[in-house]
């Protein structure tokens, strides 16, 4: 009887499980879905020797339709081309980055912005800026590049107006 | 006594559990290190070059040297002892001299500045040529330990065919299925591509050894959480004098835990460009999938700590726990890290989902996570296991028992507050792996009283490990003499051995494994290389390019 009972919890539990983990991966997929959520999975490779030559990702900050901005980002060791991102009434950026060495990466503190920048491969990732988001962000390099990682830094700035 | 007809077992665990307490000395003497370095207000006492040469130590000596060489020292006992085999000499022996020479080999670059690269050693950045030599003899001893292993399995297997698996056993051979499942890959890039890239500049490509990495890299954590959940199955039981809530269970996980712990490394990789969504989001299910062994041990667990609660004359709803045996150190660790598993175990699976993931990758968050994994599940489980194995193993109580039942509750405790800080601050976006991150006044102020709050449980549970060790060292020089024989905790009855059944037959299980691998790496490794390599020179962490 005991051993019957014993029997039933595990089969409870197993079910359980496999609620939990499936509810789970629902959500994720709904939410990934409903949001647009893409991850930086851009099949852009370049040559590393040509990006350190400035033939490849002109670095700098564009318009390209109204609230739409492109940005083109080089990391190097140990800084990002431009720091300095100023931005006004954006809707959407699309950042483009490439690396001039080693693995680097992206992180705008208080944003979703995060992702790896490699050598050899373009990360490209959209980030649709809400309109609460309004000064100026910190942005880091968040993966170890090197002795100087921590002085690789920037700020982008939001303005509105 | 307790070596009688397993002299150069018992050698060859005295030998892996001592270096495993000098690495896991010297690790937490580089974390402590390292840990004030990077918290703004606490004593700064490296600079930039001995912050990156301590994390690299920190992390090498922990997250695989001292793991590895306590498990192997565990496996041993454990095979010998319960299936009642000797081991190969010569295997063992080889082990020795391959796992600890190739150890020293790769310390070497690292004590003097050559290799800060850290423990992921993530291509371009480039170490010295020995650090990646020492680092392979290192896993080709490990595999030679494993075939000493199965070695004596086989020839247990043949005079018993028919009989179950001992849990114990079976926890040890699942921990080095992963571990073979894990490894072959990875040496084969470091063959391929870092030690040419050390020796001869050769251009590498940064995502497909990245892939490589991760492929062993999450296997890893299997490595490091088997061997625990294994001691948790096996000696909670006997701590408490009742038979393990479910045998059948606890053998369902080992079997999806050398299923599914290795393809998933993709959830190492969700912000890496390069690799589709797809890939993605089939290491995500697959990532998923081997939770499940871990809420069933944690189910398993809780339903046999009711049940000893209960034996012990424990009422009600939560009566059992009161009367649990809170006062045996060995029990006391156990039991703590099997609860720091369960909240590891919460953000693991938000670490999964890459939908959350990208607010938390490659910050302090994934820093308080592994703590509670690879830093408490398992090493507070090890530090509970020497409790009880010391003793056995060198014939001499423990020097202070005292110190033993303080330790565990104080790793526990600053464990505790460095992990809930970390997880925190993560959140707020603080990067891991930094050597400063004050960004010259411009960091966000609410990071401040996290990080300090981060460093004073971090001293207390390195506060901790002190203890431990001193506990340790004092048992080895001066603790009282064992002269009473005594009982072997993993002698088995044969006779009294059910017999196998399905759950029983692993072959089953590693071919199918082997097919998921194959399946879920086929879609990213078609990705890399259908698409061509693209290789970057080295570049030392200096920042001189090579190339």
């Amino acid at each position: 009887m005991a051993e019957k009972n014993e029997l039933m919890q595990e089969y409870i539990w197993i079910g359980i499980i496999i609620a939990m983990l499936t509810t789970f991966l629902v959500i994720l997929g709904y939410v990934s879905e409903a949001k647009g959520f893409d991850t930086p999975s851009s099949a852009v490779t370049c040559d590393v020797r040509q990006v350190r030559k400035g033939e490849i990702l002109t670095p700098g900050v564009k318009e390209v339709a109204p609230g739409i901005y492109e940005v083109n980002l080089k990391a190097r060791m140990w800084a990002w081309i431009p720091n300095s991102i100023e931005v006004v009434n954006p809707k959407k950026i699309i950042f483009k980055v490439t690396s001039e060495d080693v693995v680097h990466g992206f992180q705008i503190v208080g944003t979703p912005v995060n992702f790896m920048v490699f050598p050899g491969y373009i990360a490209e990732i959209q980030w649709e800026v809400p309109e609460d988001f309004e000064g100026t962000y910190l942005f880091v390099c968040n993966e170890y590049c090197g002795l100087g990682h921590d002085t690789m830094w920037g700020q982008l700035i939001i303005k509105r107006e | 006594m307790a070596g009688q007809g397993y002299e150069h077992e018992v050698k060859f665990t005295k030998i892996a559990i001592i270096f495993s307490f000098i690495s896991l000395g010297l690790g937490g003497l580089f974390g402590i290190l390292q840990l004030l370095e990077r918290t703004p207000g606490m004593p700064q006492l490296l600079d930039r070059q001995q912050y990156y040469t301590a994390l690299t130590g920190h992390g090498v000596l922990l997250a695989i040297v001292w793991t590895a060489f306590f498990i192997m020292a565990i496996a041993v006992h454990v095979v010998s002892r319960e299936l009642q085999v000797r081991l190969s000499r010569t295997l063992l022996n080889i082990t020795l001299l391959m796992t600890i020479g190739g150890t020293l080999v790769a310390a070497v670059p690292i004590l003097t500045g050559d290799a800060a690269v850290l423990y992921t050693f993530y291509a371009p950045l480039k170490a010295h040529v020995a650090f990646y030599l020492g680092a392979g003899v290192l896993i080709l001893g490990t595999w030679v330990f494993a075939a000493a292993i199965f070695k004596a399995f086989i020839e247990w297997k043949r005079k018993y065919p028919d009989k179950a698996l001992p849990i114990a056993t079976m926890g040890v051979l699942t921990t080095l299925i992963i571990w073979l499942e894990a490894t072959p890959p990875l040496v084969f890039m470091v063959l391929k591509d870092l030690v040419p890239m050390a020796l001869v500049n050769k251009p590498v490509d940064v995502l497909e050894t990245r892939t490589y990495f991760w492929y062993f890299g999450h296997p890893l954590v299997y490595f490091w959480i088997v061997p625990a959940v294994t001691l948790w199955y096996f000696a909670i039981p006997k701590l408490l004098g009742v038979e393990i809530f479910s045998r059948q269970m606890a053998k369902v996980a080992f079997l999806l835990f050398i299923l599914a712990s290795t393809p998933v490394g993709l959830h190492h990789q969700f912000l890496d460009p390069g690799v589709s969504d797809a890939a993605k989001l089939l290491h995500t299910i697959l990532t998923f999938t081997v939770a499940s062994p871990s809420l069933l041990t944690a189910f398993n667990i809780l339903a046999t700590l009711e049940k000893g609660g209960r034996k012990a004359g424990g009422k009600g709803a939560l009566g059992w726990l009161s009367k649990l045996p809170w006062g045996n150190p060995v029990f006391a660790g156990l039991t703590l890290a099997f609860i720091m598993f369960g909240f590891g175990g919460i953000s693991g699976v938000i670490n999964a989902s890459y939908t959350l993931n990208y607010i938390v990758h490659n910050t302090l968050w994934i820093v308080g996570h592994f703590h509670l994994t690879v830093g408490t599940a398992a090493t507070l489980s090890f530090m509970a296991a020497s409790y009880l194995m010391v003793p056995r193993l060198f014939g001499r109580q423990i020097y202070s028992e005292r110190m033993a039942l303080a330790q565990p509750y104080l790793w526990f405790i600053g464990m505790a507050i460095f992990s809930l800080a970390f997880h925190i601050v993560g959140l707020f976006g603080v990067p891991r792996r930094t050597y400063d991150v004050t960004y010259a006044g411009l960091a966000p102020p609410e990071w401040l009283p996290w990080l300090i709050m981060g460093a004073i449980g971090g001293v207390v549970f390195w506060f901790s490990g002190v203890i431990f060790l001193a506990n340790m060292g004092l048992t080895l020089i001066s603790g009282r003499r064992i002269t009473e024989p005594q009982p072997c905790l993993f002698t088995l009855d044969f006779s009294r051995l059910p017999a196998a059944t399905r759950l029983d037959s692993i072959k089953f299980w590693v071919g199918l494994a082997i097919v998921v691998i194959l399946i879920a790496y086929f879609v990213p490794f078609l990705e890399i290389y259908g698409r061509g390599l693209s290789p970057a020179p080295p570049v030392t962490p200096e920042g001189l390019r090579l190339g």
